[in-house]
């Protein structure tokens, strides 16, 4: 794989040790980023306004290109077990590829949704999708970052892109304040984790994750302050990125404000790209020193439910419930975190895989109802949708009880599966918590529920929403919507095929062969 | 700590140049203040009012280009200098920075980042700023004031 | 009456019907049980919104179909066995060990028959006013849940009909109900579910602890975890068990956490009514006994006096409330828990006859507070008032009618005769036996029953019908054909319930002997019982017995003192 032919023609130099780069691992990274600059060249010369979305069909073949790329991967790392590539940089394994598909899954989605959006509001352009595409990009490069360094590069990546996604709507005066706030904080974050990360070289001499593992494990350190604090500090940086109480408080503004197709995004991809870089630093770089963090990333995952669903319940605008019912739901990847155990990481895969359908498809939903100028988000906006689009309405009421952890979806059997490893790891009373959160949550799911199903049984002179335009939901988006209920209820009934994926996809820090 | 000797020393001479020359000019200058001495320059117009504060974001946008071409530059310098040892390894390096800030660069002209007229040629319109001030006239009306005899008193 | 024709033929045809059956066990019958009301529910929501009548009827149909099913599964259960029947085993996820696991034993099989009778004549008696198409599919799809609920074997399975149940049920509710039915569906599903959210962690936990103590791997069959006692530590089955009592609680409802149950039953569609209570609170007692005293026994007998306690405090406090209600639904709605109560003692005193009183009485609180629902339901859509208050004399307009509420009221009561008095003297017998002062007090229940629900009778259908009451319609033949069937029931298990308790003991007996298995507990033989109060009511019973046929209650009893 080395192309270091060229170095031979150089004569009487010595040439520099330059690691081999193995393209086929980083193929899924590489058709994102090529799809992104490519869509941005041919969308730059194109016109900016066509009929066919064109942008967002391109947008969802890169990511099936990128899910295409994993699978002769999968199966490399099935066959000959996982390994790492570009001097150790980059990991190949079975988690690093399962978030890949995950989050090109989101793309797929999202982009679906950003279509019918962007012509709502007269913002055609290729710049959404080429942002999503790129920050896609760094969610990828976090999963399968063997390296601290690389890992930060894939946060910023991600990040940035999705700092200008939430700023995408140029009229609405809260889309700016979204992007702002995303942007400040955010950066505040990352100089956070980069301290982390800095603090850890310190502790352990190394940045790269495999170095790490094997020093720790090997080395008993006689001060473990500086080690200690790099954890906290590289926490911090990702409690942020997943919206972890005490690091939420940008969540509901963002939320609000950013384009909801976006929200979409940001919900599934961006705390895919997190939780896999926490699962890879914590779980499988510091496992050894699990009991160290173990009690930290416990609180934060109590404080993440219980905040979470209380606050979410008294919220009145949909946007803002969803984003603190997302808290909630990190708090419940969180336990699977805490666990440090397979059975955990495979209960956070299972679960992120599971939320990116709900969470996108209930973002999708929102979109449509928000009409034009993205601004109808208030409960009372739902008003008796039911009468008026039982389809639609049904539609999001599967989404939401499948958040809410009622059987038969998928998000029941994410929430049984991250009970079951809170459980194998002995912490009852985490899971108990936890499952009491979710019925206060469910009572939020519940009211918009209500809402969307109240004047039912009144008769018909009693609609309030009588006189409200029928919603257009664009045909991208609908088949964003029936792919997305197609899939809660399919691994609600038939799970196997997703676990045993997930089972198989634990984090291994291999270094590289060569 | 002796290999970080250099760089602190480097750092010091740097504070210590820049405050002497600050310095020396205050005590060695001869110093004759006029009106149209101590007026901001603007090309050679005689400024009727205080200078506008902000500029049209034309000219940050151009700041930023540059920027970016500058640090390619920056980058290809010392791939220049040492090519051969770096190998086929530092040539598709090279090609994949080069091409990502092509790309980008096709992007902006693409998109009339380079458009030096009325907003009106450029395709995307933000409305939160008038339509009516470009860089065109903003330029034209600092102009014509400074043309105008009754503000000339400070001459 | 498709039931009771099965139950009355002896001899011959019931050995016919039996080759029938057992040829029929090829056919998965009690997969067809739960996946045919399923089936139904999306068939239903598939027809067009513009035509409720074909809504209906397909509706209809596939309800039918599934009370012939369950009947079919009666009529495929041997007698005699204690084991579970008609199994069926298909893996459904492999790494947990979970699997579509069906079965039924004595316990379940009346449940599941009333279940398939039940829903039928709740369509038919609740039909509802808008929007027939997705009521009806609601309705179809809470059958499917509650006949899943009693015949499943794995605890995961379980647990996923057990919740699913409260989705139909929460948009019956919420959209069907009356005035205040948004707070009672929304008050409704939070408790359930908070209850069922420790339920779930306790059921991973059993598992997972299981898996742990036995050393094998994780499996979420209950047959196998309720066999290999000892797995799990004592103590700590005592909180796994307590996190299960938790959902069933407030599933059933027992005392402290019943808040619930007068809301939804009282602003619950009629239809729903019937169905909550007559099939819904039986997931929780039929949870007692199947993952309580099933699965957990030494904790089940641990904690028995208080879960008898609670029984008797939910007979007295139930029956108290009954009788200041004002409101006719409510009234019924707080006799459930007055009836309740006696289930859960006589499910906790842990005897033969107790626990047999106890499966016989949620068939019989299933048929006679079911069919009071229907009653009040029909009164409600004459006079759209159930104020008490507001009704008066309509036996002077409708004196058929006024008969079926007395028999069914009087079902409810315990008239010896009728199906309620073979439940309840069960329970007293067996609580009797093992918590005498508990039966005693529990006893007056069964005044306090008679008085709350004649006195309303009293006021409801005596006296002189004032003008807004004078132009009660009466009893239409449809009305009569829905009640017709609950009213056989009623007399002819009240009258002959030995088929019944036939099936029923030996699945109990099986059950107490687990229980004395896996703890310290020993179930106290009549015979050794001790006092001359006590001599006398068995000799009575015994008596009755030779006597043989007439008086139903005690010849059930008598053949187990036998």
């Amino acid at each position: 794989m080395t192309l270091g032919l060229l170095a031979q023609a150089g004569d009487g130099v010595a040439p520099i040790d330059t690691p081999g780069v193995a393209w086929s691992a980083l193929s899924p990274i590489l058709v994102l980023i090529g799809g992104a600059i490519v869509l941005l060249v041919v969308g730059a010369l194109a016109p900016r306004r066509s009929r066919i979305g064109w942008h967002a069909m391109l947008t969802v073949a890169v990511a099936g290109g990128t899910i295409a790329a994993v699978v002769p991967l999968w199966d490399r790392v099935h066959d000959d077990g996982p390994y790492s590539a570009v001097a150790s940089a980059v990991g190949v394994d079975g988690f690093s590829l399962f978030v890949t598909v995950v989050i090109a899954v989101a793309v797929a989605i999202a982009a679906l949704l950003t279509d019918g959006y962007l012509r709502r509001e007269g913002l055609e352009g290729p710049e959404p999708y080429v942002l999503m595409l790129l920050s896609a990009a760094g969610a990828v490069m976090m999963a399968s970052a063997n390296d601290l360094i690389v890992m930060f590069l894939g946060l910023e990546i991600m990040s940035i892109a999705v700092y200008v996604l939430a700023g995408l709507h140029l009229r609405r005066r809260r889309s700016g304040e979204a992007a702002v706030k995303y942007f400040v904080l955010g950066s505040f974050s990352s100089a956070f984790f980069l301290y982390g990360v800095a603090l850890v070289y310190g502790a352990t001499g190394s940045t790269n994750l495999v170095r790490i593992a094997r020093f720790l494990a090997a080395n008993t350190l006689a001060d473990q302050g500086l080690l200690i604090a790099g954890f906290a500090l590289l926490l911090v940086g990702f409690g942020f990125k997943v919206a972890a109480v005490p690091f939420h408080s940008w969540t509901p503004d963002v939320y609000q404000g950013s384009p909801s197709p976006i929200v979409a995004f940001m919900a599934s991809g961006v705390k895919a790209g997190g939780f896999a870089g926490l699962l890879r630093v914590f779980v499988a770089t510091f496992g050894t020193y699990r009991l160290d963090w173990q009690p930290v990333v416990y609180g934060i995952a109590v404080l993440s439910l219980v905040v979470g669903a209380v606050l979410a319940v008294v919220q009145t605008d949909v946007k803002r419930m969803l984003a603190y019912s997302s808290i909630n739901h990190a708090g419940f990847i969180l336990i699977g975190v805490q666990a440090a155990t397979d059975e955990g990481v495979t209960a956070a895969l299972f679960y992120l895989a599971a939320y990116t359908f709900m969470v996108a498809g209930a973002f999708g939903v929102v979109t449509v109802v928000g009409r034009r100028g993205d601004g109808h988000h208030h409960l009372d906006d739902y008003q008796g949708l039911a009468r008026r689009q039982p389809l639609l309405a049904l539609v999001f009421a599967i989404f939401l009880l499948a958040q809410a952890g009622v059987p038969l979806t998928s998000g029941f059997l994410a929430k049984f599966y991250v009970v079951e490893a809170a459980i194998e790891a002995r912490s009852f009373w985490l899971a108990l918590v936890a499952m009491v959160s979710a019925v206060v949550s469910a009572f939020l799911y519940l009211r918009i529920v209500l809402v969307m199903y109240a004047g039912a049984g009144d008769g018909a002179d009693t609609d309030p929403a009588a006189g409200r335009p029928r919603l257009a939901v664009p045909a991208a988006a609908a088949i964003a919507l029936v792919v997305a209920v197609a899939a809660t209820i399919g691994i609600g009934l038939v799970p196997d095929p997703l676990t045993r994926t997930a089972r198989d996809a634990t984090p291994e820090l291999v270094a590289a062969s060569d | 700590m002796g290999q970080y000797l250099p760089i602190l020393m480097l750092l010091v001479l740097a504070v210590v140049f820049a405050a002497l020359s600050f310095f020396a000019s205050r005590l060695l200058a001869p110093r004759r203040p006029t009106a149209a001495k101590s007026a901001p320059y603007e090309c050679g117009i005689v400024p009727s009012r205080e200078p506008p504060e902000r500029f049209p974001v034309r000219f940050y946008l151009i700041a930023m280009i540059f920027i970016v071409f500058d640090i390619e530059i920056i980058f290809l310098y010392p791939y220049a200098v040492i090519h051969r040892e770096l190998g086929g390894f530092g040539l598709v390096e090279m090609a994949v920075f080069v091409v990502a800030v092509f790309a980008a660069f096709v992007y902006l002209i693409a998109n009339g980042a380079l458009d030096w007229g009325p907003v009106k040629h450029l395709r995307r319109v933000d409305p939160r700023v008038s339509t009516s001030r470009t860089a065109a006239t903003t330029v034209r009306r600092v102009g014509l004031e400074g043309r105008e005899p009754e503000t000339g008193e400070a001459a | 009456m498709l039931v009771s024709s099965g139950l009355v033929s002896s001899g011959l045809v019931s050995f016919v019907l039996g080759q029938v059956g057992r040829a029929s066990s090829d056919v998965p019958l009690l997969t067809a049980a739960v996946v045919l009301p399923a089936v139904g529910a999306i068939a239903t929501a598939l027809v067009s919104r513009r035509r409720p009548e074909s809504a209906r009827m397909v509706a209809t149909l596939f309800s039918v179909a599934t009370g012939v099913v369950t009947v079919a599964v009666l009529v495929a259960f041997e007698t005699g066995e204690a084991d579970f029947q008609l199994v069926e085993k298909y893996t459904w996820i492999r790494d947990l060990d979970v699997a579509w696991h069906l079965g039924v034993d004595g316990i379940s099989l009346f449940l599941v028959v009333m279940t398939g009778v039940l829903f039928p004549i709740a369509m038919f008696g609740g039909a509802p006013h808008h929007d027939a198409k997705s009521f009806y599919a609601w309705l179809l799809l809470l059958e499917a849940g509650c006949i899943g609920v009693f015949l499943a074997l794995d605890l995961f399975l379980f647990f996923v009909m057990f919740e699913i149940v409260l989705v139909p049920m929460y948009f019956l509710i919420s959209g069907w109900g009356y005035a205040n039915r948004r707070y009672a569906a929304m008050k409704f599903f939070l408790y359930t579910m908070l209850g069922s959210a420790f339920m779930l962690v306790g059921l991973v936990a059993t598992a997972v602890l299981h898996a742990r103590g036995s050393g094998g791997d994780l499996t979420f069959n209950v047959l196998t975890i309720a066999n290999d006692q000892g797995s799990i530590a004592p103590m700590t089955a005592r909180w796994l068990f307590l996190s299960f009592a938790i959902a069933f609680a407030v599933k059933v409802p027992l005392f402290p956490v019943h808040t619930w149950l007068p809301d939804a039953h009282t602003e619950a569609p009629t239809a729903g009514s019937v169905i909550l209570a007559g099939v819904m609170l039986k997931l929780g007692t039929y949870g007692f006994l199947r993952y309580g005293l099933f699965l957990f026994p030494e904790a089940s007998a641990w904690f028995a006096p208080a879960m008898v306690t609670l029984g008797v405090i939910g007979i007295i406090y139930g029956a108290v409330v009954a009788t200041m209600q004002r409101d006719l639904k409510r009234l019924v709605a707080y006799s459930s828990i007055a009836h309740l109560g006696f289930i859960a003692l006589g499910t906790f005193a842990i005897t033969t006859q107790g626990l047999q009183g106890s499966v016989i009485q949620m068939v019989n609180h299933g048929l006679s507070t079911g069919g009071l629902f229907l009653l009040v339901g029909m009164i409600y859509e004459r006079r759209h008032t159930r104020e008490i208050a507001q009704l008066k004399g309509l036996q002077a307009s409708a004196p058929i009618m006024a008969g079926v509420f007395t028999l069914v009221m009087l079902s409810s009561i315990g008239l010896p005769g009728l199906n309620g008095f073979v439940g309840e003297f069960l329970i007293l017998l067996g609580s009797f036996l093992t918590r005498r002062w508990w039966a005693v007090v529990a006893a007056t229940g069964v005044i306090l029953a008679a008085l709350y629900l004649l006195w309303a009778y009293q006021r409801v259908f005596h006296g002189e019908p004032d003008e807004d009451n004078a132009g009660f319609a009466e009893m239409s033949f449809r009305e009569g054909m829905v009640m017709a069937p609950l009213v056989a029931l009623i007399v002819f298990l009240g009258v002959y319930p030995k088929p019944v308790l036939d099936r029923i003991e030996p699945s109990v007996a099986a059950l107490v002997a687990h229980v004395e298995d896996g703890s310290d507990f020993v179930e106290p033989s009549v015979a050794e019982a001790g006092t001359d109060a006590r001599e006398e009511t068995f000799a009575e019973a015994e008596a009755a017995e030779e006597g043989s046929g007439g008086e139903g209650g005690e010849d059930g009893e008598g053949g187990e003192g036998g």
